[in-house]
């Protein structure tokens, strides 16, 4: 039954969305792109234990590249090439870091998200600069996705469709690879794991995934706006999987989940305590202080506390001693 | 003529940049950490003093007075927040410096919002002339008090029983437990010291610009600076900070406008934005590939 | 996972289910309440508080309480997008204020797709449309216009050589750009000696005023909000540049740079669009009774404009109810319609001394602005009202 589960939420999602107004529609849809970056920068950070800061700038290179395919007319296709184009820069981010690890990795990678911000900011022609780029509502199979109800359908099936490849991915000896890896590179050598190919394919499948959410995001904004893929978004997507659990793939979606979600509850309730200015202020106390309170008390995530609570312990390699 | 104006403004960031990452390297050569928040200390420092002086106190008083507090937010940080996570690996200690960062921007937002304060002018103001170049005093006096506290703190850590308690518990913690050194005490110093400093900074940045949370903002500009300088070396971040200072100027005031008349003369491109924000990281991307130590760090010194 | 959703959407689904109870009046609108230009946010509250004072003296509209919601903006377009979308779905609003010229852009399409009629309080020119886009309102002269007069202003007083200095966002490059591509400079015959473009949230712009002073320039025009000016200012006071080499936009009018500055912005020139805070006005003696029982955020320019911006809105969706017989309008889009075209129809508006009367068939009601100076620490005005070209 605890299988089925994912899939049951999923119809869940399918069955009630019509019925709820655009405002949560569009939660719904932001969702599931989140979850989809979560996804992939899960597997990037979580399972394979490289640590990047350049996912927000990477969900920028799928909305801009989805969107100029979109705009050209090429139905699902800009989906993929959108994928393919962020996946390209992933790896080019990537493997000149080949020789580094860890921490300088990251400020690498920390480079690589002000350099392409400056990029989106810059390179006009492409990118239409500071004005961002306007995307048309694409068509998915000849169907207009132009309606918040679409794009919730829409980002719901892709989102199913890369949980199910991601799954597949970790249970596969790649992912078993990228397990190993993380641990430490040099017994995955020992053991006859290739680790440059390794890194080479983790850049560029969760460099892929990343694509397509970003796609997504400017297909449902209508807008790729340089300012919108900072390096706060970079942390998000980390926080997203530190709440919901490192090295889990059901933590990447409770992550998410969270990160759509608790800004609204908080706003919600901010506006019926009449906090006013106050409420982005809340907002970010209670993510840091979350943040904070998950890394020294549960640092597997929400997803470790369901499992506690239930007395087994099914998160997958989510060891945290090194 | 111009290229020297450059220069003065140039060290003068450059000495504020030197101070933020000294405090980084602190850290890390004491606790291997990378404090993610130190840009936060720098803010609140400047925040604290100023609540500080609204209550009433003099300068003489709340300057002070702040700096000393902010060195106690950075020992209850190190032991309320660091210390738990002894154990768990460095990906999780960064982020939860990530974490403490994001946590007070928000306490400093939800006391003050987002105006920018004014801050009293502790320094004089005049305008003052070398030769050509200008220069207000107020940040004459900045860089000066930035430059001789980095030559301070370095001199400590060299040539004082405590320094030395300091680098040998940086150096390695089994050792220096061994020869009786409290080496979480030690930890909890450098967290003490690298937060004072960072309020100091602020203050300095307060009395130039008003506060405002966007000060948390230079905490970023250190990570070329400690990656250029050497991760653990000291004045390494002295001479990197100084170093992309400069570089930051010249880039403003000479590249920029080079690139941009000939691009303009050539091309229908008109401005090359604001690339004094990339070029740092530019030469972060450089010395990572070709000398990852940096300036003055150690081979072999990633920790990870 | 989704039993964690299950809770807020239940909480967003009930909102959503009363709203749709009885007849309201709903006005949704977002400003900058904390980020990058919060210090010019007084325009949000003004118009928030003038719904509030038409509620406390009048009842509302029609007897109607006008549910009027501050929403914060952040300055950031995914979430201003995102408010957006609350509010026309959810709250059901019958007018929307947007912020930022970036989201006014990207929702020009939605806007008038929506048929919701949306107060922006950019100038951008891009903006101003009646035909294409017949549901994007602003207040005042565009930031063209305001440059074009802030430059005029210079050449009176001698200047010839001009540099604009603008922030890297969609509010600082693009009114530049259309000055640069249409040569309104050289039209107004002057020399277009260097345009500088800065990070919109820097705080040392000293490198880039060396690279001013060297262009010897006659004045030097600010596309940027206070934040920056104030940045801008105090690091030309460090080279020896003096503030009346500079003019800035009409986001430039704030107590806060004299207060921060003190001598180093005395002789700074700004575009000022509506009578300034303090002076007896109508207007002012309605915001005085209101300020008796109600805290005023900001007092300062802009919340004048927000006031304004109160009235207008008021006004239209009184115009509306009086049209559908004195009673509130039960079809949202029907209302929206009518206020629309209540909107566009004002004529010869009063608006209590803030400003000169208003039409606004042309989408932003009025064309007239003066230079105001920093002198003795205060704004006061340099020149005389002026009406101003109808350029865009």
């Amino acid at each position: 039954m605890k299988r089925y589960l994912p899939y049951l939420l999923f119809i869940a999602a399918l069955a009630i969305t019509p019925f709820l107004d655009r405002f949560v529609q569009s939660l719904v849809y932001n969702f599931a792109i989140a979850a989809m970056a979560a996804l992939a920068v899960n597997i990037m950070i979580g399972f394979a234990g490289q640590i990047t800061f350049a996912a927000g700038a990477l969900i920028g290179v799928g909305a801009y590249a989805g969107g100029l395919l979109g705009n050209a007319g090429l139905d699902v296709v800009s989906l993929l090439g959108a994928g393919l184009v962020t996946a390209a820069i992933s790896v080019f981010i990537g493997l000149p870091a080949l020789r580094l690890r860890g921490l300088y990795f990251a400020m690498s990678t920390l480079a690589a998200q002000f350099i392409l911000e400056y990029l989106f900011k810059n390179v006009d022609p492409v990118t239409n600069g500071l004005s961002g780029l306007l995307i048309e509502p694409p068509k998915f199979f000849g169907i207009a996705i132009d309606t918040e109800f679409r794009t919730a359908i829409a980002a719901l099936i892709l989102l199913l469709l890369v949980w199910l490849a991601c799954r597949n991915l970790t249970q596969s000896q790649l992912g078993r690879a990228f397990l190993v890896m993380r641990e430490s590179e040099i017994v995955a050598k020992g053991m006859g794991i290739n680790v440059p190919q390794t890194k080479f394919w983790c850049f560029a499948l969760t460099g892929f995934l990343m694509g397509i959410a970003g796609a997504m995001l400017g297909f449902s904004t209508h807008i790729a706006n340089p300012e919108a893929f900072g390096i706060s978004l970079s942390v998000d997507y980390v926080a997203m999987m530190i709440i919901g659990g490192l090295g889990s793939l059901t933590g990447s979606l409770i992550g998410a989940a969270f990160i759509t979600l608790m800004p609204e509850i908080i706003q919600r309730i901010g506006e019926h305590l009449h906090l006013g200015s106050r409420i982005f202020a809340v907002r970010e106390i209670i993510f840091g202080a979350l943040i904070m309170l998950f890394l020294i008390f549960e640092p597997r995530g929400i997803v470790a506390l369901f499992s506690s609570l239930k007395g087994n312990n099914q998160t997958p390699g989510a060891s945290t001693a090194k | 003529m111009i290229s020297m104006q450059l220069a003065v403004a140039g060290i003068a960031i450059g000495s504020v940049y030197a101070l933020i990452a000294l405090g980084i390297v602190l850290i890390y050569k004491a606790s291997g950490v990378v404090n993610f928040a130190q840009g936060g200390y720098v803010m609140c420092g400047a925040y604290v003093t100023y609540a500080l002086l609204q209550a009433g106190l003099s300068p003489f008083i709340a300057i002070p007075l702040g700096i000393l507090l902010l060195g106690l937010l950075g020992s209850a940080t190190e032991y309320f927040v660091l210390r738990p996570m002894l154990r768990a690996p460095v990906v999780a200690v960064m982020m939860v410096t990530l974490g403490i960062l994001i946590t007070m921007r928000g306490v400093v937002l939800f006391f003050y919002g987002s105006d920018t304060q004014p801050f009293p002018r502790v320094f004089p103001t005049g305008l003052m002339s070398f030769g050509g170049v200008m220069i207000t005093s107020n940040y004459l006096i900045a860089a000066t008090a930035s430059v001789l506290l980095v030559v301070a703190f370095i001199i400590f850590y060299q040539r004082t029983t405590l320094g030395l308690m300091q680098r040998a518990s940086a150096d390695n913690n089994k050792a220096a437990l061994a020869i009786g050194i409290h080496v979480s005490n030690q930890i909890n110093l450098a967290w003490f010291l690298s937060s004072a400093l960072a309020g100091f900074g602020g203050i300095l940045l307060a009395t130039l610009n008003g506060v405002h949370d966007s000060l948390a903002d230079i905490g970023l500009i250190a990570f070329p600076v400690i990656v250029l300088g050497g991760l653990s070396s000291l004045g390494g971040a002295l001479l990197a900070g100084i170093l992309l200072g400069l570089l930051e100027s010249f880039t403003n005031g000479m590249l920029a406008p080079t690139l941009e008349m000939w691009l303009r003369a050539h091309t229908k491109i008109y401005s090359v934005g604001a690339i004094q924000q990339v070029i740092p990281y530019a030469v972060l991307v450089l010395v990572l590939f070709g000398r990852p130590q940096g300036i003055f760090g150690k081979r072999g010194a990633e920790r990870v | 996972m989704k039993r964690l959703s299950l809770a807020p959407i239940a909480l967003a689904l009930g909102l959503s289910f009363s709203a749709q109870a009885e007849p309201t009046i709903t006005i949704c609108e977002w400003g900058t309440i904390t980020g990058a230009d919060a210090l010019v946010n007084g325009m949000a509250y003004g118009a928030r508080d003038y719904f509030e004072y038409l509620n406390q003296t009048k009842g509302g509209i029609a007897g109607v309480k006008i549910n009027a919601l501050l929403l914060d903006g952040r300055y950031k377009l995914d979430e201003e997008l995102k408010i957006y979308r609350r509010c026309v779905s959810q709250e059901n609003a019958v007018v929307i204020g947007g912020w930022s010229t970036g989201a006014a852009k990207a929702l020009r399409a939605d806007t008038t797709k929506d048929q919701v009629p949306f107060m922006t309080q950019s100038y951008s020119s891009d903006l101003l449309d009646p035909e294409k886009l017949p549901y994007m309102f602003m207040a005042g002269p565009t930031y063209e216009q305001q440059i074009i007069l802030g430059l005029n202003d210079a050449k009176k007083r001698g200047a010839r050589r001009v540099v604009l200095m603008h922030a890297d966002n969609e509010y600082g490059r693009a009114p530049v750009k259309v000055i640069r591509e249409e040569k309104a400079v050289e039209k107004l015959g002057m020399e277009l000696v260097d345009v500088i473009e800065f990070k919109y949230d820097a705080q040392d712009l000293t490198a880039q005023l060396i690279r001013v002073k060297e262009s010897k320039p006659d004045v030097v025009y600010i596309q940027s909000s206070t934040n920056q000016t104030i940045v801008i200012l105090r690091d030309a006071a460090k080279i020896g540049l003096k503030p009346d080499l500079f003019v800035g936009n009409f986001y430039n009018i704030n107590p806060a740079i004299p207060e921060q500055l003190k001598e180093s912005a005395e002789g700074f020139r700004a575009v000022q669009l509506y009578t300034n805070w303090g002076v007896d006005i109508p207007a002012m003696r309605q915001i005085n009774e209101f300020s008796k029982k109600n805290k005023i955020e900001k007092q300062d320019i802009y919340y004048m404009k927000g006031w304004l911006e109160g009235m207008v809105i008021a006004a239209a969706i009184e115009n509306a109810v009086k049209a559908n017989g004195g009673k509130v309008p039960e079809d949202i889009s029907a209302f929206r319609k009518a206020t629309r075209d209540q909107l566009a129809a004002l004529k010869n508006f009063d608006t209590g001394g803030i400003s000169p009367k208003l039409n606004y068939a042309d989408h932003r009601g009025f064309s007239q602005a003066r230079m105001a100076i920093i002198k003795g620490g205060k704004y006061i005005g340099a020149t005389d009202w002026l009406k101003l070209a109808d350029d865009q």
